[in-house]
């Protein structure tokens, strides 16, 4: 059990800032992943939490304690790494064990986790091998096991699933949502597959260049985008972004738009346009529009009732409720605004 | 389907050529080297082989048949054998400890680790007679032996190092560490670099103490290199001879009379004991061909292969 606070965090290489003042919380007990593109900190974050990639200014305190300069073995944190960091030399057995044996576990003590947990990964056959005669999603079963044994009060995963393949990939997916109900363990998970964090998360934390874009629940995230990024980066394909003058923007999701060769009723935005192409994707078909000022959209739609053709010409329309609006900044302009901010995409309706 | 069967001849024949034409080619390739290995270690080995088994000195090693006459070995033999032993034991434990240690020191990249290195290297450019020389020097119980005034000065009294027969051996293989221990250290140093951060930063995670990680991973994930260094320090530290020759040659008494200057001693220093010799550098040669063979047979188990 853990809450981990950052106030003010900051981290350097040498001259390159690479994540600067950062507050954030990480709540006890909750499933959180941080998501964000390559590159944008989230390994670095995750290595401040466990104490091997220090802050270099601001603090960390879990529990209310501080916990900026503890080393990271009386942090109590166990961590899957990126690029497993498998011990080599050690049997999968010896691998799992290792961390036990430091902690003084008793011996038939150990040997009951390690059954337990290798069944979890379903590494049991392969206890008594070497890590170099074993695949990669296995070696990284295997740093999953590792970690999990060890019961910390925190658990620290970088993409962990990155290496298995989509069915095992949907297996461990479930086994670590119901692992954590099941534990109530504080879990921080990585990953720059936004499917996989709108899955499991409770808390998603968007990230990029080292900034915190949005916090909030998968929900909020997909429903009120904080801002550009954050709309831009859930949902696939991404939404749609359009200009609405003085800098002004309004966004839909591609799975937000209605498209018909009639005019329906109680919408807002009216837009004639021409289909270019039309992908049947199984339950789903995605067609690329183009508007009459030229701009071309994305849009999905699940109900064959609402199927176009290709080459022909249509309406695009959207209900209010799935209109989003953000300012020059790009940051979403809150309730209050959006009224008069509706009227004029009306007036400018076709 | 008769021109089918005649062009699928014709590419059977083409790959055959192709084949044979590498063949030859790599052959060729070797060629420089087998020749070296012929004229200067397999010939030299036979005709010792051969001239063990006869009575007769360097001008003329053929005068007398002995048929193994000369494999009775003579007592100071064992001696030098056993001196042998003991500069091979003391040399591997004490290069192989010390090149661990000042790797593990130095492989964190800083400025002065670098000037360490070079330190630490120079020696193994120095041509061994002349770091013999230097050390007798530097060992020398006259006064300008700078070991014992630097040792005097500190209020330390004198040691004998090279004139007594408790502590010569020893100082020469601390010459011969002093001289290697850059070179195996470059080695074991560059494995230990080649191990991902990563693996350090999860055992830290897993509590592992400093002492551990050091024994279960820094060691078993450097093993390959340590057994190069095991086969390499025995048989190099069996073989050892200039600088014995030039710092104490062999004395005082037999304290630092080692195999190779007990056959130089009895192939050219001696009346017709060519035979002899040849016998005893034939014992010699077993005596590594086994520790070597014991040592894949049963050390390299335990060595991790990545
Ligand atoms: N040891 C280091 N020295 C210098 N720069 C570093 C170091 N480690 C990371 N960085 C930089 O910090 C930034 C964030 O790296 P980080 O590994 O946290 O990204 P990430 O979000 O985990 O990306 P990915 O999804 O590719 O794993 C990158 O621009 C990277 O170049
Ligand atoms: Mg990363």
């Amino acid at each position: 059990m853990a809450e981990i606070v950052f106030d003010k965090v900051g981290k350097a290489f040498g001259d390159v800032k690479v994540i600067e003042n950062l507050d954030l919380t990480i709540e006890d007990g909750k499933f959180t992943v941080l998501v964000g593109s390559s590159g944008c900190g989230k390994t670095t974050l995750l290595r401040m939490i466990a104490g091997i990639g220090p802050a270099t200014s601001g603090h960390i305190y879990m529990d209310g304690k501080d916990i900026t300069h503890q080393p990271p073995e009386k942090r109590d944190i166990a961590m899957v790494f990126q690029n497993y960091a498998i011990y080599p030399t050690m049997s999968v057995r010896e691998n799992i064990e290792f961390g036990l044996k430091n902690k003084k576990v008793p011996k038939d003590e150990r040997d009951r986790r390690i059954a337990e947990y290798a069944e979890i990964v379903g590494m049991t056959p392969y206890l008594d091998r070497k890590p170099s005669d074993l695949s990669g999603g296995q070696r990284q079963r295997i740093a999953l096991a590792r970690a999990m044994v060890k019961k910390p009060s925190v658990f620290l995963m970088d993409e962990p699933l990155s290496n298995l393949d989509a069915k095992l990939r949907a297996a461990m997916r479930v086994e670590l949502i119901e692992l954590q109900r099941r534990l109530g363990t504080t879990f921080v998970y990585v990953t720059h597959d936004q499917i996989e964090a709108m899955s499991m998360a409770d808390t998603i934390v968007l990230m990029e260049k080292g900034k915190i874009q949005q916090i909030g629940s998968p929900e909020e995230i997909y429903h009120q985008p904080a801002n550009v990024f954050s709309a831009q980066f859930i949902g696939t394909p991404p939404m749609n972004i359009l200009e609405l003058g003085d800098g002004i923007r309004y966004g839909v999701r591609p799975e937000s738009i209605r498209m018909s060769p009639q005019r329906m009723d109680n919408m807002v935005l009216y837009r004639k346009g021409h289909v270019i192409t039309r992908e049947m994707l199984g339950a789903e078909l995605q067609y690329k529009v183009r508007l009459s000022n030229g701009i071309t959209i994305m849009v999905r739609s699940e109900n064959e009732r609402d199927d176009v053709e290709e080459d022909t010409d249509v309406w695009v329309m959207a209900p209010a409720r799935h209109i989003h609006f953000f300012d020059a900044d790009g940051k979403r302009l809150g309730h209050g605004g959006p009224q008069n901010l509706l009227d004029r995409l009306g007036g400018m309706n076709e | 389907m008769t021109s089918i069967t005649s062009l699928e001849r014709e590419q059977q024949r083409e790959a055959r050529r192709i084949k044979h034409r590498s063949w030859v080619t790599s052959y060729l390739m070797i060629l420089p080297a087998m020749a070296f290995l012929v004229a200067f270690v397999i010939y030299p080995t036979i005709s010792m082989a051969h001239m063990s088994l006869y009575y007769g000195n360097a001008k003329n090693p053929y005068k007398k048949w002995m048929a193994l006459g000369n494999y009775s070995m003579r007592d100071d033999f064992w001696v030098a054998l056993r001196n042998t032993a003991a500069y091979t034991g003391m040399a591997l434990v004490l290069v192989m400890i010390l090149s661990i240690l000042f790797a593990q020191w130095m492989y964190k990249s800083r400025k002065l680790n670098n000037v360490a290195q070079t330190l630490f290297f120079t020696p193994h450019l120095v041509a061994g007679v002349s770091a013999g020389f230097i050390w007798s020097w530097l060992m020398s119980s006259q006064p300008y032996g700078l070991f014992n005034t630097v040792f005097n000065a500190l209020g330390l009294p004198s040691v004998r190092w090279l004139d007594s027969t408790s502590t010569a051996m020893f100082s020469i293989v601390l010459m011969n560490t002093w001289k290697s221990v850059g070179y195996y250290c470059l080695i074991i140093m560059s494995a230990m670099k080649s191990i991902p951060t990563e693996i350090y930063e999860s055992a830290k995670l897993d509590g592992s103490p400093a002492w551990k990680t050091f024994f279960k991973i820094t060691i078993p994930m450097i093993s390959p290199q340590l057994f190069f260094l095991l086969i390499t320090i025995t048989t190099g530290s069996f073989k050892v001879f200039d600088s014995v020759r030039i710092m104490t040659n062999g004395g005082p008494g037999d304290a630092t009379r080692v195999l190779s200057m007990y056959i130089y001693d009895y192939a050219f220093q001696r009346n017709n004991t060519l035979g002899y010799a040849c016998a005893a550098g034939i014992i010699m040669m077993a005596i590594m061909v086994l520790v070597t063979v014991f040592d894949f047979a049963f050390v390299e188990k335990k060595v991790h292969y990545q």
